[in-house]
């Protein structure tokens, strides 16, 4: 969920705010607009064209590297390192008890100051907790540290609560579980509908509606955890889902049994293709399709594009709407026609179905890489403000401070990408020296993948390459 | 080392088009290949293989080897070609190349 839209609404108060702090201020132009991406790429003398092709070889060029590359056990021992961290039973389970009432906390906190906090978005906490704190901030460290979701997720202390009245009220054992056949798609058709929400509703800006959204989507949270149990968590609510496929990204893992980890970035994926459930490889699509499509709407040239057709009295919602399903539909075709191919190129019977599974893991370090570098900059900027509000939720400073980022930041985000597909190339390297017998067929079984992540690592380039224009007509 | 290496379930995952025979077969978890040669480094690097099977997988890293050789030779000159063209290019855009 690339939620630059959060960004639109912060953004437009941010106009009048009073930059006060300048960290690093080394480049004449601040790119204070909340960390927008757009703009601060392509202001040396390197064309935009050039930044995006520079970015396709990069990855084409880390794949001939990685082809030469070929000692499968030395490979397992870079990709099987770990550290044990000592982490006693007593402590986690502490912790854990602590962290869900914080997060509980928290979120009543965050309800109350969106109905009845202040309408300025710099200075209202509901909008800063949830959009910088939350969905910049905190999905940063579950790719970057390790996911924590399963901890601090709010919803699970009036989850239990909820659970308990009912078991001394209601005498029933009768169990409702999902249909098997649904599988994940439930959590893909919530993703997309999320940041579709976020896209076209003021729900960045506009802290009451936020509000109901958060009532909304606790009510329905814990109706259905309640009535479906930890399958909820798993196959439907899609904040979850998010949270742990990011999660596998990270150095910090659980192992078997309960304790943590230490491991190289990304190296985890090496170890599991994603389970044989209908839904899966989409999620993983739908993760790195959403991202760019938050990204999209937000280029001139989308703006010049929606226009004409708007003018022709199409709905602008139905024009967002079916480019959102659309884009989707199109990244997991690309996807699956890359993983049909392979089956010609390593010369094999495994079926294009497990192929998919196989390699999606491979994605995830592409759409973290891609999430921060959309979300660092806002993030940053945005912080101090949070900390201050957080002090004060109800009373807030009338111009809380911001952090201006220098010039040479846009760069960094130009390298988070890469290094994402850096990382990306890696794991379907090991991955497939895993899959298929020897050497030469495992590095064959990649080109079809390969040609797939500089079409995805240009795409995203070019996005973030563009200038920031708010969305038109939502 | 523990092995943490991921699994596939041949039942499951690998299907033999319609009309086709299979040439090789792994013995010990019954995978089909294309070719004798995958199968016989599939069953050196994934089972415990008989003194026969692993004298044939021997032979097939050999020829990989051989193989390979090739393919890192040609890998290396894209590798230098790639290179040498985006500093051309980068020369040439910034000017100071013509």
């Amino acid at each position: 969920m690339g939620t630059d839209r959060p960004g639109t609404g912060l953004r437009s108060g941010w106009h009048g705010l009073v930059v006060t702090a300048a960290v690093l201020a080394l480049a004449g132009r601040a790119t204070a607009h909340s960390g927008s991406l757009g703009g601060s790429v392509a202001s040396a003398a390197v064309p935009t064209w050039l930044t995006v092709l520079t970015g396709g070889v990069v990855v084409g060029g880390s794949f001939l590297f990685t082809t030469l590359l070929t000692d499968h056990e030395a490979m397992r021992g870079v990709n099987w390192w770990r550290v044990a961290l000592p982490t006693p039973a007593s402590l986690r389970q502490a912790a854990v008890s602590v962290l869900r009432l914080a997060s509980f906390g928290v979120l009543l906190l965050v309800v109350a100051t969106g109905f009845v906090g202040p309408t300025t978005p710099t200075r209202n906490f509901a909008l800063l907790a949830v959009w910088v704190g939350w969905w910049a901030g905190y999905t940063t460290t579950t790719y970057l540290v390790g996911n924590t979701w399963t901890a601090v997720n709010p919803w699970l202390a009036p989850v239990a609560l909820v659970r308990r009245v009912r078991d001394r009220f209601v005498d029933s054992t009768e169990s409702h579980p999902l249909p098997d056949r649904w599988g994940t798609w439930p959590a893909v058709a919530g993703l997309l509908a999320l940041v579709f929400l976020e896209v076209v509703s003021p729900v960045g800006r506009d802290p009451r509606l936020l509000a109901v959204v958060v009532v909304g989507y606790s009510l329905v949270t814990v109706a259905g955890a309640v009535r479906y149990g930890d399958a909820w968590f798993d196959r439907v609510d899609p904040v979850s889902r998010v949270f742990a496929a990011y999660g596998r990204v990270a150095p910090l893992q659980r192992d078997g049994d309960g304790g943590v980890t230490l491991r190289l970035p990304s190296t985890a994926l090496t170890e599991d293709p994603l389970p044989d459930r209908s839904g899966e490889v989409a999620f993983v699509v739908a993760l790195l399709w959403v991202t760019t499509y938050d990204g999209l709407v937000a280029t001139p040239t989308w703006a010049a594009a929606v226009e004409p057709v708007v003018a022709l009295g199409v709905p602008a919602l139905l024009v967002y709407a079916v480019v959102c399903l659309a884009g989707f539909a199109g990244f997991l075709a690309v996807y699956r026609l890359a993983a049909r191919t392979v089956r010609d190129t390593a010369d094999t019977y495994v079926t294009a179905r497990a192929i998919e599974r196989w390699f999606a893991p491979a994605l995830l370090p592409i759409a973290a890489g891609y999430h921060l570098a959309h979300f660092l900059g806002y993030f940053l900027g945005l912080a101090p403000a949070l900390g201050v509000v957080a002090l004060g939720p109800f009373a807030p400073p009338p111009t809380p401070q911001a952090l201006v980022l220098p010039g040479w930041f846009g760069t960094v985000k130009l390298l988070c990408v890469l290094g994402g597909h850096v990382l990306a190339i890696w794991v379907a390297h090991s991955l497939s020296f895993e899959l298929f017998p020897g050497v030469l067929a495992a590095i064959r079984s990649q080109y079809p993948s390969v040609v797939v992540m500089v079409f995805y690592t240009m795409s995203s380039l070019w996005v973030i390459t563009q200038p920031y224009v708010p969305p038109p007509y939502v | 080392m523990t092995d943490h290496a991921p699994t596939l379930d041949p039942a499951r995952d690998t299907a033999v088009p319609d009309g086709e025979t299979v040439v090789a077969r792994c013995p010990y978890c019954r995978r089909p290949f294309r070719r004798e040669h995958a199968r016989d480094l599939h069953v050196g690097e994934r089972h415990d293989p008989t003194d026969e099977e692993r004298e044939r997988y021997e032979s097939a890293r050999e020829q990989e080897r051989d193989d390979l050789w090739l393919f890192h030779a040609k890998a290396v000159v894209a590798l230098g070609v790639t290179y040498a063209a985006t500093v051309i290019l980068y020369m040439a855009v910034l000017g100071s190349f013509f």
